[in-house]
């Protein structure tokens, strides 16, 4: 079930919350400016999961399908700052947290993850579910008993035109791959709505025929709103 | 009170000949016959070291002007042996490559006298000259440094860096001469930018330098004076006008106007161009942009196959710096038959002999014209020779007008801007790293300068705020910039790497404007970077389109960062239209003479033969011109009504939606406040989203259910303001400006200890870093920046203002019409489509209704 940007799995009386990519510790490149971004996207971060929370009440876990650090190197003072906020609001309200790894999650570790209740995995398999991040495949992923690949990384978002018109809109992309169906969460940061699907150039992994994959928009009020297959979309 | 005065007369031969020292008199008649008369308002003026403002149509030898009476001073020192190790004269002009004008104008005059003087047996110490732009390579500034150059010669941006340095100011505490070469193309945040530089300067000072401003004909020259020199200081002007004659003429290919944009005339126009080319042996083409600059070179090609290989050039500001040098550089060797620029080669250095100018479409302004011919007969005795091609009718008229006003000798006027924020923020944060100054002195010294006279304390004390970081709550004692120390009144630099960020940062040009076009295929030429576009240019293309760039199709893979990856050898035709919105606007003051002529032809209309003889006579131009002239103002008035200096013509029609097109003839600076104002009323008004479209002559605003005279009676000029200030307040045009303003006053670092890797996805989009500075303050000093820039520099609010207060007084008069479709006034401004959407309907009614749409359509599979 889509709640917001997010994702609710419950299964055999567990509940599960899927976040995407959260890319927190945004680096433009400015000084003063990112300082300003950073901490709205904080006070953000936690406008939107104090919704999400407040709707699905508290979770068993919490999956955070990578890049949850926006720098690729090691760790800047704005990552730690957000990163250990944002950890510790996140600490009070599930009882596990997993981060799958993402390709931004490479210094992810050391102060941050010690002493928390808190795991950095490269994929995570429950329940039938397979969780990721989406830029590396694995062997075991493909295990049959899989049903399902949760994934982030591309920020999938659709454009709808209207004559003159166009806005962008987050979604999720829904889709048969193989044996397996495939979930793409949206980015959980605001900044930017994502790529719209349709001029997606960063290469995957895996070619997914993304054209009669479902696509499902972001509204507000953590509603979400089918729109049927990607090549359906009106332009 | 300064006094800014006119030099009456030049001075007689005699008397600037009798200043020079024998030996620099005998170095200068061996080389010239005669002084110039820019030399003879200008030598002896400077050598009574009064400040002067020279203005000389190009080829006035205005440099030599500024530098004769100097290097008469220093030569006259050295052979004493009294030249001292300090800088005696600072030479700034806004040309990077401006190594060639000085190797001609100082460099080789110097070398030519030390010859003479050894001729002689005499003994001369060195006159040392140093040369420092943004090119300049780490080792010559270190040569700088140890051996102290008498004549400093650099870009506004390099002086300010200069300027923190101990050492440098030492040596150049007691300057005695400040030149400021092309001062007409200072009229902007460059200029802003450096009239605060030269007051730190005459700040660090132990005596007052005298200040020589060189430039091309502009208007008004008394302001132009001011911003020379600054608050409370004395200048002469020597206004210059040489007996040059001007040829221009006006053209457009084949046999009527009406035609000359359809297919079969376009081949017409290229031909027409062939013919010209042909008959001279170099010509120039400006274009006006980048995109009719590529498709000149382009279709010349096409219809000429072979014909310009090798012999035509592209120069445009998107080139990369190399290939734009290499195309000046074959051009000043004669190798190349035909230039086309869009606006880049109407600046400043030498290019040789150009016979021909010619200027395709309106170059919008008189002095932008004159500065344009100027660069053919750029060698003192011959005349710039230019001929306007038009392809519209409303081009045909304003080109009639310059016409009239170049040869009648009229000029437009330029307007500096004023109390620049972002500017200040910089420049105070260079002043700190200097020195710790005292508040009061650093305010008064700021106000010496023309641009910042009338600067408030309150915008003073806000941008100290910001600069110590009081605005970024937390973290400020790291990102704070300076500090202020409220009981001592004090004010120093925050931070070690505080001369490294202000070295690495500085400039008023806003560097995100460029990104770079790289190859991704074919392989063999893979990461060859072609040049640079413009990021709005970026943000028109999808994902296969193809476009033209340096005269060579490309076709758009994607982007990362600063960088699109593009397909090279592609042979389809290019997808990207020319784009409109880097086209020039129309000069107010050449609006008006256009509504002037309108109200006068207007009178004549019923009499042909008298209108037609009268066209021809007013305009200067051919009779079949006048004749297409006066058809076009006949049919005007047939079909609807002539707008003109005392009417505006408000034209309705309904196609699926309804048109207000409104003939505005004021120039597209106006003309965007206007329709912005009422196409925002007209959206309050019926909570739906509007169109506009803008262009010189008028705008139109489309909707549904457009009330006319509500819209019109919303808006007057006490509330324009307040009106604009909320319709741009979510547009993409005050997010790109507040950017700009942001890297200018340095709260977005382009270079922060080396550059993070981009991911280009993610970029913070503009609109984000508003809202996130609104929610500090909705006056935050950087964002009000923004907004005067957009309402001031990029609109023109004032005169928008001056039209509304004209409509209210009624010496504007509004007629209402209905016309079955687009009247032919307002044809241009159809054809060129919308140039934004005012929206008035928020993101979640959209979705809401487009789910509805898709929700049928899901519904009827």
């Amino acid at each position: 079930m889509f709640i917001g940007k997010c994702m609710l799995i419950e299964k055999d009386g567990k509940k599960l919350l899927v976040v995407g990519d959260m890319h927190v510790g945004y680096r433009n490149r400015g000084e003063a400016m990112d300082i300003i971004v950073n901490r709205e996207l904080f006070e953000g971060f936690v406008k939107d999961f104090d919704a999400v929370f407040s709707e699905v009440g508290g979770v068993d876990k919490l999956i955070l399908l990578g890049d949850v650090k926006h720098g690729l190197s090691a760790m800047a003072a704005e990552e730690r700052y957000g990163l250990i906020n944002l950890m510790d609001y996140l600490e009070r309200k599930t009882k596990e947290i997993i981060i799958v790894r993402g390709n931004h999650d490479n210094y992810l570790g050391g102060g941050l993850t010690s002493k928390r209740k808190l795991q950095v995995l490269d994929y995570f398999i429950w329940k039938g579910y397979c969780f990721l991040h989406g830029d590396r495949d694995f062997p075991e992923i493909h295990d049959k008993n899989i049903k399902f690949w949760v994934m982030g990384h591309i920020h999938p978002a659709i454009n709808l035109e209207e004559g003159n018109k166009v806005e962008k809109f987050k979604c999720f992309l829904s889709g048969k791959f193989k044996d397996k169906r495939i979930i793409i969460l949206p980015s959980f940061l605001e900044v930017g709505d994502g790529v719209d699907v349709r001029e997606l150039d960063r290469e995957t992994v895996w070619k997914f025929d993304l054209e009669n994959f479902e696509v499902f928009v972001v509204g507000d009020g953590l509603k979400v709103l089918e729109f049927g297959k990607l090549k359906k979309i009106l332009i | 009170m300064a006094n800014i005065n006119y030099i009456e007369k030049p001075y007689e031969k005699e008397e600037v000949k009798r200043i020079l020292h024998p030996l620099v008199s005998e170095w200068f008649f061996n080389k010239f016959e005669d002084f110039s008369l820019t030399q003879l308002y200008g030598v002896k003026t400077i050598n009574n070291r009064t400040n002067v403002l020279i203005s000389a149509p190009t080829g006035g030898t205005k440099t030599l002007t500024a530098f004769l009476s100097i290097i008469n001073y220093l030569v006259t020192l050295a052979l004493k042996n009294e030249l001292e190790d300090k800088v005696y004269a600072s030479y700034i002009s806004p040309l990077k490559a401006l190594s060639g004008d000085v190797f001609v104008n100082l460099v080789s005059p110097l070398e030519e006298i030390k010859v003479l003087v050894e001729k002689k047996g005499l003994k001369m110490q060195e006159i040392r000259v140093a040369l420092r732009t943004g090119d300049t390579t780490a080792a010559e500034r270190a040569k700088h440094a140890r051996k102290i150059p008498h004549i400093y010669v650099s870009t506004p941006e390099s002086l300010a860096i200069v300027l923190t340095t101990e050492k440098f100011v030492e040596a150049i505490k007691a300057l005695e001469f400040i030149i400021v070469d092309e001062i007409h193309a200072l009229t902007n945040k460059r200029g802003v930018y450096l009239s605060l530089t030269l007051e730190r300067l005459c700040n660090y000072s132990v005596i007052e330098p005298v200040r020589i401003g060189l430039s091309a004909t502009i208007s008004p020259l008394e302001e132009i004076a001011k911003f020379l020199v600054g608050k409370d200081r004395d200048c002469l002007i020597a206004n210059v006008k040489l007996n040059k004659k001007i040829e221009i003429g006006l053209d457009f290919p084949g046999e009527s106007i009406l035609e000359a944009e359809n297919q079969e005339s376009q081949k017409k126009l290229y031909h027409l161009l062939d013919e010209i080319i042909q008959k001279n042996r170099t010509t120039l083409i400006f274009t006006n942009t980048r995109a009719a600059t590529e498709r000149i070179i382009h279709f010349l090609d096409l219809h000429f196959p072979g014909k310009y290989q090798g012999l035509i050039g592209a120069h445009h500001s998107s080139m990369s710096k190399e290939t734009r040098f290499e195309i000046e550089d074959r051009l000043r060797r004669g190798e190349l038959k035909v230039v086309v620029s869009s606006t880049s080669l109407e600046l400043g250095i030498d290019i040789g002999s150009i016979d021909l100018v010619v200027m395709l479409r309106s170059p919008k302004s008189v002095s932008r014209a004159l500065q344009r011919i100027g660069r053919a007969g750029h060698k003192l005795h011959s005349n710039p020779r230019g001929e306007f091609i038009v392809l519209d009718r409303d081009d045909l008229l304003e080109c009639g007008i310059l016409m009239k006003e170049m040869i009648e000798g009229k000029i437009d006027k330029a307007e500096i801007p004023k109390n620049c924020l972002d500017v200040l923020a910089q420049q105070i944060f260079g002043m700190a790293i200097s020195r710790i100054w005292d508040i009061d002195e650093m305010l008064s010294t700021i106000r010496k300068s023309y641009c910042y006279e009338s600067l408030s304390k309150e915008d003073f004390l806000d941008i100290i705020s910001y600069l110590a970081g009081e605005y970024a709550l937390e973290h400020r004692n790291v990102y704070a910039k300076i500090w202020y120390d409220s009981g001592t009144k004090q004010i120093g630099k925050r931070g070690k790497l505080a001369r490294v960020i202000y070295m690495t940062n500085i400039g008023t040009i806003p560097e995100e404007g460029f990104i770079s076009v790289v190859i991704q295929n074919p392989v063999e030429q893979r990461g060859q970077i072609i040049g640079k576009i413009d990021e709005s240019f970026l943000e028109r293309m999808k994902k296969g389109d193809i476009f033209v760039l340096g005269g060579a199709k490309y076709q758009y893979l994607y982007s990362r960062g600063m960088k699109i990856y593009v397909s090279a050898g592609v042979t389809r035709n290019p997808t990207i239209p020319s784009w409109f919105s880097e086209q020039l606007p129309l000069s107010f003051d050449v609006a008006i003479e256009i509504n002037r002529f309108r109200k006068l032809i207007k009178e004549l209309l019923k009499k042909e033969k008298d209108a037609v003889d009268f066209i021809q006579e007013y305009m200067h131009c051919k009779k079949h011109i006048a004749q297409e002239i006066y058809d076009y103002f006949l049919e005007q008035d047939k079909f609807a009504a002539v707008p003109d200096e005392k009417t505006i013509v408000v034209e309705k029609f309904k196609e699926e939606k309804e048109y207000l097109i409104f003939h505005t003839l004021y120039g597209r600076r106006v003309n965007d406040a206007l329709s912005r104002a009422y196409a925002f009323a007209a959206a309050r008004l019926k909570y739906r989203d509007v169109e506009i479209g803008v262009n010189d002559n008028g705008f139109f605003i489309s909707g549904m259910d457009l009330d006319e005279k509500k819209i019109i009676s919303y808006v007057t000029s006490k509330n324009l303001r307040e009106i604009l200030k909320e319709a741009i307040e979510r547009t993409e045009v005050l997010a790109r400006r507040f950017r700009h303003c942001a890297a200018r006053s340095l709260m977005i670092l382009r270079n922060y200890k080396g550059r993070e890797k981009s991911v280009g996805k993610q970029q913070v989009h503009s609109g984000f870093l508003l809202l996130a500075v609104k929610k500090i303050s909705n006056e935050f000093p950087i964002l009000r920046e923004a907004r005067r820039e957009v309402f001031e520099d990029l609109m023109d609010i004032k005169n928008a203002e001056q039209v509304l207060r004209w409509i209210e007084s009624e010496k504007i008069k509004i007629k209402h019409i209905r016309t079955p479709f687009v009247s032919p006034f307002g044809l241009n401004l159809m054809l060129q489509g919308r140039s934004d959407l005012i929206k008035m309907e928020d993101r979640s009614s959209f979705l809401k209704r487009m789910h509805e749409l898709h929700l049928k359509a899901i519904g009827s599979k």
